[in-house]
This record gives C-alpha cells, structure tokens and sequence, in this order.
C-alpha cells in the first residue's frame, strides 16, 4: 500500500514538473529551459564545484534568463505551483541547491549598463564578472573596488556573498541599489532608483535600507535582477606602500593606525607563505609551493618578514607623498620596517608584479593558488584587539594538523576602518581524503564556537541558527512576508531548521 | 595523453574545476568569447567545466554511458580555446589537457559501442574495416627537385577530400619554385591524428606504431607538415603514446615558405592591390603556437594588405569544422557562420587559412558566390609566386 501511494506521488510530482516545464517554455522560450539530463547532471552538484563532500542535488530543469521579465515569469510561475527556485551566477556557489527543484542561471544576463563617472557608480546585471567590469571601466577614469575575486566570478556574488573583499577604507560596501523580483512577480529596487526617472547614487533613506536584507541572504529573500555598484576615481598618482612585521600584533597595530587616519586606499596584512606563493604564474608555483608546503607557517626564514603589510596609497602626487612618509613613520612605531621597492623587486619579484596587475587594472585574474587542492579556510572577524588572541588561537590550532592543511592561502583585513577585522587562515588538504576534511570541517565547527565565546569572533558564513536565536526568528518573519511558499534557495543553509 | 588513461585516472585533476568559466573565453581585458559550445549556449554544461563535471558524474554513477552522452562529448569543436585558458586542469597529476578528458570521454563511450550518427560514425566504420583512415598519398615531386638524400622530408598526409589533395598539389608547385631537394614521407594511411580526435583509440596505436618505424629512419631529416592535425598529433602526442619515440625536427609549411621568401628563393608576382584576413587554424595557433610565420609569408607578397580579424592569433574562434556530436544543434554551421561574419567586418577580400578541414568547412557555409573568397595560403602562394 505505501508502495503504491509513493509511485502515486512519484506521478503526481512528475507530472507537475512536466506542466511547469511547458509553462515556462511557453512563457519564456523554449531555449531558455532545459531539462535534458547532461544539463541537470552538470548543476547537479554546484556547491562549491565538483566537491564530493557536499550532496549530490540534480535540479528537474535549468532556466536561463535573459531579461528580467523572464526571471518575473519563472518566478510567478514556480511560486504558483509552489515549486522551489535557486538563483545561481557563473562560479560555485557556497551553500546548497534543492533537489528537484528550478536552477535559475543568471550568467546570460551579463550586461554592464551604465558605468556614471559622474556620481561613480556602474549599474550591471547579475551576470557581470570583474574581468567584464573591469575591462569596461579602462578609460573611464573608474576603477572598481579591489577585489581578491578571481576575474570570471560576477561582482555581485562577491557583494552580496560578502566574501573578503575588502571594506578597508575608502570603498565601503559595493553595493549601492539593487532590483529585486520577489517570487509573486513583484520588482523593486532598493535604492534611489525606485523613485521614477532617479539614478542610482544613493543607497540610505529615505527609507529602511532595504538592501542590507539581500546581503549574505543567498537568494532566498528575491532573485536580483540589476544592481548599481560603487565604482571609484583613479588618482592622480599611486603606489605600493610595503612594510614588513615580525608577528601578527604588530601588523593589526600599524594597519589600524594607518586606516583610523585615512591613509591608505586599501591595505592588506599578508602572512609570508601567502605573499610568497598567491601572485605566482603556474609555472613558478610549481617551483615555489612544494617548498612552501613543507615548512612551518610559523617559522618564516631569517629576514622573511612573518607579515607583509600592503598598503594601495592613492590620491594627489604631493598627498601620496605624505602617505608614505605617515606609513613609514607609523611602521617604526609599530616595531616594523619599510621595504623598498628594490628591495621587493630583488627578494619577492613576483608578489610585486602580483600587486602592480592588482593595484594597476583593479583585477585580479589569476587562481592559480586553487590548483593546490579543495580550499578549507576559518574566517572570522573581531574587534582588533580580540583579533591579535584570535590570531594565536588559530595558528596554534592549525600547528596540530602539521602538513595535511599547511595554511598557505592566509591573511587579514581590516574592515570599516579598523572597526573590526578580518582573519582569513586556510589551505588545500588533499581533495580525495573525505575523512581528514570531515575531521578539518569538524575542528573548525569547534573554533568557531571558542572563538566566538572567548573572543566575540564573529564568522562569516552562517553557523548554525542556535547562536543568533532572535536575529533569525525576525529573519524568519521576514521570509515568510517576501517568499510565503518557501520557494526560494530553500536549502541555502540559511534557514536549516525549517 | 597516453592511451591507457583511464576516466579514474583524470577524475581527481577534473574535479579541480572551480566552475568559473574562465575556459570559456580569452584574455583580459578583451575576454572575448572563445568557446563555440559556450558562445553558442552560455551554460556551464556547455563549458569546459561540463565535460570535466560529466567526467566525474560518470564515475560517481550519477549518470550512465549512452546516446546522449556520445552526442555531447562529439559536439565539442576541440579548439583548444578550454586548454588556452584554464592552467588548474592541468597542473594536477596526471597532468593532461581539458581536451583530452574530452578525447577520453569519446574513447570510453566509442569503448561502449556509442558512436554519433553521420560523419563520425562513417568513419568508424572505415577505421573498424581496414584499421585505418584514409589511405597512402603520396605528392608528385619533380625530378629536379626529389632526392632521398635531401634533409628536409614533405610529410604527406593521407588525402581525403578534393580540398585536400588541392593543397597537396599547390604545395609541389611551390616547392618547385623554391627549387631545394626535398624527399617525401608517405604514410601508410592516417597518421592517427584522426582516431585520437575522435575516440577511435582502439585502433591508434598500430597506426602510430607504423607511421613512426617508418618515421624513425628518417629522423635526423627536418619533417615538414602541411597539415596542422598531422603535425601536432606526431609532434605532441607521438611522445605520450610510443615509448620508443624520439623528438624530430619539424616545421609547417608557413615557416618553410617564411624561410624561402627570406632567403630570396620565392619570389613574389607584382600583382594588384588586395586586402585578405588570416584565420588562424586552431591546430596550427593554439595547438602549436605558429602564429607569425603565416603572417610573415602573406607580408612578403607584394599588394597584399592584412586586416586582421578581431578575434586572432591564440584568441582565434573557430571555424567549427571538427564538431561531430549534435548535442547542440547547428554549432558547427552557426560557428563557422559567426566567423564568416567577423571576417565580412574586417573589410577583407579574401579568407586566408593554412588548414584543409578550415577551408572545406567556410566553403561548405560561405553563400555560393562568395566560396572563392576562401582561400588556403599555399594556393595563395602559388598564384602569387
């Protein structure tokens, strides 16, 4: 009998997905839906790429936009039959797909707009990467923000996700309005543009900032559909300010002077196996990593700085003047040194020329540094002080998995002008052994948790609902307000105990 | 890669894939698209990353060997434009190619009994029959000009096709001209070029095996190839899959030309003025890296103006001719149309290209009155010598 009544269900489900396949070729074109199973095998697994670790999530059929009156009409039809939706862009994507559910695929919709060198801002589709942006904007006299977004991934993943773009200074949040299309259909944007005929330059007011509610939301609170994004004048002149640190204190002291009094544009506390393997070409990481891999991330060789501080200094010839004299002055203070850029031509030529295609065209294009296995990285932020205990605390951690996670891809930011700080530590265990990652996924479960009750850290992903209990029951509130069927990146994580 | 690759062999190296799409176009800050399967239907199943994906969804029993399968791994153009610009695929044991994995992926489901309808399929059926593809060709060198004790060694490819054979005879014309001693090497059929392409591996290493013990007396003699496929397949894979190989001098026939216009031995006709565009072959450009020699032979040819199209050199797009699968209906027609039409934009006369499947594929799709504006650059040469 239960057999029975599941293949009725089998049925039932069956045949609706077949009616909404046919009712979205009919509303959008049939081109736009597949349900072809080489397609639905290859989205099958989208979570961060092809990482055996994660479940396995075949979709029943794949949309791809390319208006935004199609993403209306996917979305209207989906909620009607209740039927789950997970909006995507071009790369992996960090949380989970539904199984038998719609992938909406919004990398065809890659157009950048507007770029208003006027007020700064670019107004783009979903589906635009740095590499477009960035190559758009040469000769605008605009630069994006720098990112640390390998050049094919969209810009507004790396907004909306919050990766470690950094906040540092001058750039704050990337976002500046965005469209939104809630699953009835309804559009809107959150920004100055929702008034008729008005652009995009103002985020705040005169209402709540309703984009804040799509930041680190993973889709689930409406498929965006267009953004306006911060871009920012080139300077007259700039440079690359590099001061060196023997531990990590030292470093947060001396970026935490500079950016409380606005010095630098951006700025980077690199620990020395990162900036001495992160710009390399492939064929030189080759060369370098191996080495790298096998010594002690804490024991860096005689006269290689424990931490290399890069500071993007930019502005008029006779300001970046200053800047470096401040910089110079404030790494002294701090117990650090200024190296030349004699000095890192001669010692550390390819972190330079990595900063200069950084610093000198605003991307970043290379991954080479992902070749190195499946990334498993802890980031935390923290107010500064807490950051330095954080600091030890983590380092000492990840001494005891010796070589099987050597944390080769680590560094740290300051956000909001020094009002907190991010620490970013992480490697490449090897990708085959499930069990070590469990075990690293699991240890790192666990610092989160001592992290955030010794010392206030802050993750920055998502960890579990328990630890911000109220925070999620007005979430909760509000998502069941925009998206009242659930269709919506129903299993990103967000909201896992629903 | 060497034939006894298995899928399990590349899954690790194909799992690296980040999804990024970064095999799908070229470089910053132009970033034009560069796929055909990708350009044609923006997915990343359509990617470079599919393939890698599907690769691992095989082996994961996510999906099984069939049709559909065969279709999608023989739409692929193999262009190369994957391998240009992704480094991670390959920076991982056993250190092969994107396209590769795709090769593979076309032995294991030819392996299974999967080819695709139509031109694949007939030839598998002619390589099942006489273990072979094509036949002995040999060129019809002039006495004045053939000697055995010549150092450099025309590499004469199996002819298959009218366009082919063409070639074969324009390039005996130039060498007439040139007026050096050349011998010739004449296969026994195809060189394996062919049958490493399309996943017919079952039968290669004979073929290869043959072809090299004739090769191997020949060694120290400078090879020179009029077909890209050829020459890269020998040059780059004879190393992977004969154990007994050892590297040869060789050169294509654009660098030949190169040296003899250089050294005064070819002569260009005073003619009147014309503008051509080069295609660049993606076998000859990404797969060997020869992108100035033919540059260098149209230069030397007086009134000839080059307009270079948009997309050049290793961000070429391809003519689309080697898609096989139809997985993605009329990629190789629409690819081949796109580059026509990016040619039409550059104000050219004539489309130069040093490639035969290059040719026949523009011919077949350029409107009638326009197929002699298609031109290979040996034939070209000799009208203007």
């Amino acid at each position: 009998m239960a057999t029975k009544t599941m293949r009725i269900e089998r049925e039932i489900v069956r045949s609706e997905r077949e009616t909404i396949f046919q009712e979205l070729r009919k509303a959008i074109g049939a081109e736009k839906v597949r349900d072809d199973e080489v397609t639905l095998v290859t989205y099958g697994r989208i979570r961060h790429g092809f990482d055996i670790m994660w479940p396995f999530r075949k979709p029943s059929m794949v949309v791809f936009p390319e208006t935004r009156e199609d993403v209306v009409e996917t979305l209207k039809i989906a909620n009607r039959h209740k039927f789950p939706v997970t909006s995507v862009g071009t790369a992996a994507i960090m949380l989970g797909t539904t199984e038998g559910g719609i992938i909406l695929d919004q990398r065809r919709r890659d157009k950048v707009i507007e770029i208003n060198t006027d007020s700064g801002y670019a107004v783009i589709e979903p589906g635009v990467s740095f590499d477009k942006l960035t190559s758009a904007l040469r000769g605008t006299g605009f630069k994006c923000s720098v990112g640390t977004m390998p050049g094919p991934g969209t810009v507004l993943g790396q907004a909306l996700s919050r990766g470690s773009q950094s906040f540092s200074t001058r750039y704050l949040s990337l976002v500046l309005d965005l469209e939104v299309v809630l699953p009835d259909g309804t559009v809107f944007s959150t920004g100055s543009s929702h008034f008729d005929g008005v652009g995009s330059h103002l985020r705040y007011g005169p209402y709540p900032d309703l984009a804040g509610l799509y930041t680190c939301a993973y889709g689930a609170m409406g498929v965006i559909t267009k953004a306006a994004i911060r871009i920012h004048p080139v300077n007259e002149v700039y440079r690359i300010h590099f001061a060196g640190f023997d531990n990590y204190s030292d470093a947060v002291d001396y970026v935490k002077d500079l950016v409380n009094n606005n010095i630098p544009e951006h700025t980077f506390i690199w620990n020395w196996h990162m900036y001495l393997t992160w710009p390399l070409a492939p064929s030189d990481m080759e060369a370098v990593m191996p080495q790298i891999l096998e010594s002690d991330f804490r024991k860096p060789p005689e006269g290689t700085p424990y931490n290399l501080v890069s500071s993007f200094l930019s502005g008029y010839k006779e300001l970046v003047d200053a800047y470096e004299k401040v910089c110079a002055k404030v790494a002294k203070k701090c117990h650090g040194r200024v190296l030349s850029d004699e000095e890192v031509e001669k010692r550390f030529p390819a972190t330079l020329a990595g900063f200069r295609q950084q610093y000198g065209d605003y991307s970043y294009r290379e991954s080479v540094h992902w070749n190195k296995g499946r990334f498993a990285g802890w980031y935390v932020f923290a107010e500064p002080k807490d950051m330095k205990e954080i600091e030890k605390f983590a380092v000492n951690e990840f001494s005891k998995f010796g070589k099987a996670i050597n944390p080769v891809n680590y560094y740290s930011h300051p956000f909001d002008f020094g009002r907190s700080i991010l620490l970013r530590i992480g490697g490449f265990p090897n990708p085959d052994d499930i069990e070590l990652r469990k075990r690293i996924s699991k240890k790192f479960d666990e610092m989160y948790d001592v992290a955030l009750k010794r010392y206030g850290a802050v993750p920055i992903r998502p960890i579990g609902s328990d630890r911000a209990e109220t925070y999620m029951k007005v979430l909760r509130s509000i998502k069941k307000a925009l998206d009242p069927n659930n269709i919506l990146n129903r299993d990103s994580g967000l909201f896992e105990e629903e | 890669m060497k034939l006894s690759t298995t899928l399990k062999d590349v899954q690790a190296a194909a799992a690296r894939c980040l999804r990024e799409a970064r095999c799908t176009y070229g470089a910053w800050p132009e970033n034009h698209p560069l796929c055909p399967m990708y350009w044609h239907e923006p997915s990343f199943t359509f990617s470079g990353g599919g393939y890698l994906f599907i690769t691992s969804a095989l082996l994961d029993n996510k999906i099984d060997f069939n049709q559909s399968i065969t279709d999608f791994a023989f739409s692929c153009t193999g262009c190369m434009a994957c391998d240009s610009n992704c480094n991670i695929i390959r920076s991982h044991e056993p250190y092969v190619d994107i396209l590769d994995i795709i090769r593979l992926l076309r032995s294991e489901t030819v392996k299974r009994g999967f080819v695709p309808e139509g031109v694949a399929k007939r030839m598998y059926d002619e390589v099942k029959k006489t273990g072979d593809y094509g036949q002995a060709s040999s060129l019809k060198l002039p006495d004045q000009i053939s000697s055995d004790k010549a150092d450099t060694v025309i590499f004469a490819e199996c002819s298959h096709t009218r366009t082919q054979k063409d070639i074969s005879e324009a390039t005996v014309r130039l060498l007439e001209k040139i007026g050096s001693p050349v011998s010739q090497f004449t296969e026994r059929g195809c060189c394996g070029s062919t049958l490493y392409d399309f996943g017919f591996w079952e039968h290669l290493e004979p073929l290869a095996k043959a072809t090299w013990e004739k090769m191997k007396g020949l060694k120290d003699k400078t090879f020179v190839f009029i077909n890209p496929h050829c020459q890269e397949f020998i040059v780059k894979r004879y190393p992977e899959i004969l154990p007994d190989y050892t590297s040869i001098n060789n050169q294509h026939i654009s660098q030949l030309l190169a040296d003899a216009f250089k050294k005064g031995k070819l002569k260009s006709k005073k003619r009147g003025k014309v503008k051509v565009s080069y295609h660049d072959p993606c076998y000859l450009g990404r797969g060997l890296r020869i992108y100035d020699a033919p540059r260098e032979v149209l230069a030397s040819l007086d009134g000839v103006e080059l307009v270079e199209m948009v997309r050049n050199r290793e961000n070429s797009f391809c003519c689309g001719a080697r898609a096989l699968g139809n997985y993605v209906p009329n990629l190789s027609e629409d690819t081949t149309r796109e580059r026509i039409k990016e040619f039409e934009a550059t104000g050219a006369d004539l489309l130069i290209t040093a490639c035969a499947y290059c040719k026949e594929n523009f011919q077949n799709v350029m409107p009638g009155k326009d197929k002699v504006k298609v031109n290979d650059l040996i034939e070209f040469v000799t009208e203007h010598t």
